[in-house]
C-alpha cells in the first residue's frame, strides 16, 4: 500500500474505529469512583455553562433535579467565552437555542418565558460572582434560582439589584470581588477539550448536558452513584 | 402521498444522521406524513472548521447513543471527500426511484458500522445493487451535473433556513436539529393530529 493510501486508511478507518473502541473502556473511572466512595467522598457533576445560554438553563435545572437523590454534588462552573473560534453560525445558534429550549422545557411541562437572546456581557457579572465564590450547596442553589429568574420568570433585562438580593438571601452578605474564577473555569473547560456550553464533566467523561441528562444519570449509576 | 411533508436534511459524513435515519424513515408508518430526503455536503467540505476535540467527542457520544438505540456503531470508514460526494449523488438518483430509504439506510450502515470505503467501486457497488439501483445508472449519476446541482440546492436551502449542522427536520415552520429531537418532532406531529 502506498504511503498516502496507508495515511488515508489510518485517518478515515483505523483511528476513528479505535476511538470508538476506547470509548467503551470505563474500568479506570469505575475504580476511581469506588476509591472516592471508600474515602467517604461524594461524586460530582461539573457543569460548564453560560447564564446567557438557554440550553444551559435547561441543563442546570435538569441536572440539579438529577443529582438531588444521589450522593453527588452539582458544581456550577460558569463561563463567558466559549464556542468554536470564528464560528460563522454563532448568532444563529444563540437564536436556535431558544427555540430548542422551548421544546426541551415543554417535555416536562415547563414554559420558557424568555424568548429573546441575552447578550453574554449582560450576565457576565453574574458569571463572575458564581465563579469567584467558594463551592457550596448554597452557591449551587443560588445558581439554579438565578437561572430560573432569568429564563423562566420573566423576559426582562437582568436586574443586578434583584440578583444581589437573591445572593444575600441564599448565601448572606454581598457577592465576591472580581477574582480569577472565570478565567480558571474557561481554562479548565479548554483543558478538558470541551468547546461549547452546556458541557458536563462526570468522572472522566463529558457530555453535552442539555441533551444527555438521562445518559449522565446512567453513567452515574454505572459509577455506583445510584439514586437513594 | 400525504398532504404534509417533513424535510430531512442529512449528511453521509454525520454519524448523528446515521442514527436518525431509521426513525426518520419510520415516521410515515406512524403519521400521515411524507419524508423528503435532502442530502447535504459535510460541514468540513463546506469550508466550516471542525475542531479535533469535536471529532473525538462525537465518536464517544455517538457510540453511547447507538448503544441506547440498539444500533451498531464501528468500525467506521469516514466518507469525507469522494465517498460523501458519490453517496450524495447516488442518493439523488435513489430519490427519483423512491429507493432513498433502502439506499440511505444501507450505505450509512456500511459507512458507520461496517467500515466500508464507499469512495471505491468495490465498496459502493454491492450496496447500490442491494438497494435495488442499477450500477451503471449510479455511475452516470455520480458524474451528472444536473444531479450535482440538486445536491447544491439542498445545501443552499439548509443555509437559507438558518441551519448549519445535520440532521435537521423541517415540519411546517418548525426546525429541529439533532437525532435526539425526533421525540419533539413526534410531539409536534401528535399535536397536529397526524398520528395514524
Amino acid at each position: 500500500m502506498a504511503v498516502s493510501g496507508l495515511k488515508n486508511r489510518i485517518e478515515k478507518n483505523l483511528a476513528p474505529s479505535l476511538i470508538i473502541r476506547l470509548s467503551e473502556v470505563d474500568a479506570p473511572m469505575r475504580l476511581a469512583a469506588r476509591a472516592k466512595r471508600a474515602r467517604g467522598q461524594r461524586g460530582s457533576v461539573e457543569l460548564f455553562f453560560a447564564f446567557d445560554d438557554a440550553s444551559s438553563a435547561y441543563a442546570l435545572i435538569s441536572l440539579a433535579e438529577l443529582v438531588n437523590q444521589r450522593d453527588v454534588d452539582l458544581i456550577p462552573r460558569p463561563v463567558v467565552d466559549r464556542g468554536i473560534p470564528d464560528d460563522p453560525a454563532v448568532d444563529r445558534k444563540r437564536s436556535y437555542a431558544i427555540d430548542d429550549a422551548v421544546r426541551l422545557f415543554a417535555r416536562g411541562g415547563t414554559e420558557l418565558v424568555r424568548r429573546t437572546p441575552i447578550d453574554p456581557e449582560a450576565t457576565a457579572w453574574l458569571a463572575q460572582w458564581v465563579a469567584d465564590a467558594p463551592q457550596s450547596a448554597a452557591l449551587t442553589d443560588f445558581t439554579v434560582e438565578a437561572v430560573r429568574l432569568l429564563w423562566l420568570t420573566d423576559g426582562q433585562q437582568p436586574d443586578r439589584e434583584r440578583f444581589e438580593r437573591l445572593w444575600s438571601e441564599k448565601l448572606g452578605g454581598s457577592p465576591p470581588a472580581v477574582g480569577d474564577g472565570l478565567a480558571s473555569n474557561e481554562l479548565r473547560m479548554a483543558r478538558l477539550r470541551m468547546y461549547e456550553t452546556p458541557a458536563a464533566w462526570v468522572t472522566g467523561r463529558w457530555f453535552f448536558a442539555h441533551e444527555r441528562v438521562a445518559q449522565i444519570g446512567e453513567w452515574l449509576d454505572r459509577l455506583g452513584w445510584e439514586e437513594r | 402521498m400525504s398532504s404534509e411533508t417533513i424535510e430531512f436534511f442529512f449528511s453521509f459524513r454525520s454519524p448523528y444522521s446515521y442514527l436518525a435515519a431509521p426513525r426518520a424513515f419510520q415516521l410515515p408508518e406512524n403519521y400521515e406524513v411524507d419524508i423528503r430526503f435532502r442530502g447535504v455536503m459535510p460541514m468540513a467540505m463546506r469550508g466550516q472548521s471542525v475542531p479535533s476535540q469535536k471529532r473525538i467527542h462525537t465518536m464517544f457520544d455517538t457510540k453511547r447513543e447507538a448503544n441506547r438505540l440498539g444500533m451498531p456503531f464501528g468500525p467506521v470508514f469516514d466518507p469525507i471527500g469522494d465517498g460523501a460526494v458519490r453517496c450524495l449523488r447516488v442518493s439523488e438518483l435513489a430519490v427519483g426511484q423512491q429507493l432513498e430509504k433502502q439506499f440511505v439506510l444501507a450505505v450509512s450502515r456500511a459507512i458507520w458500522a461496517e467500515g466500508v470505503d464507499v469512495s471505491s467501486d468495490e465498496g459502493l457497488r454491492p450496496i447500490c445493487i442491494a438497494a435495488g439501483l442499477d450500477w451503471h445508472a449510479c455511475l452516470q449519476a455520480i458524474s451528472d451535473p444536473l444531479i450535482e446541482a440538486r445536491v447544491e440546492k439542498n445545501v443552499e436551502d439548509l443555509l437559507e433556513l438558518g441551519q448549519w449542522g445535520v440532521p435537521v427536520f423541517r415540519f411546517r415552520d418548525q426546525l429541529l436539529w439533532g437525532q435526539d429531537r425526533i421525540e419533539d418532532l413526534e410531539r409536534l406531529l401528535d399535536a397536529a393530529g397526524l398520528r395514524r
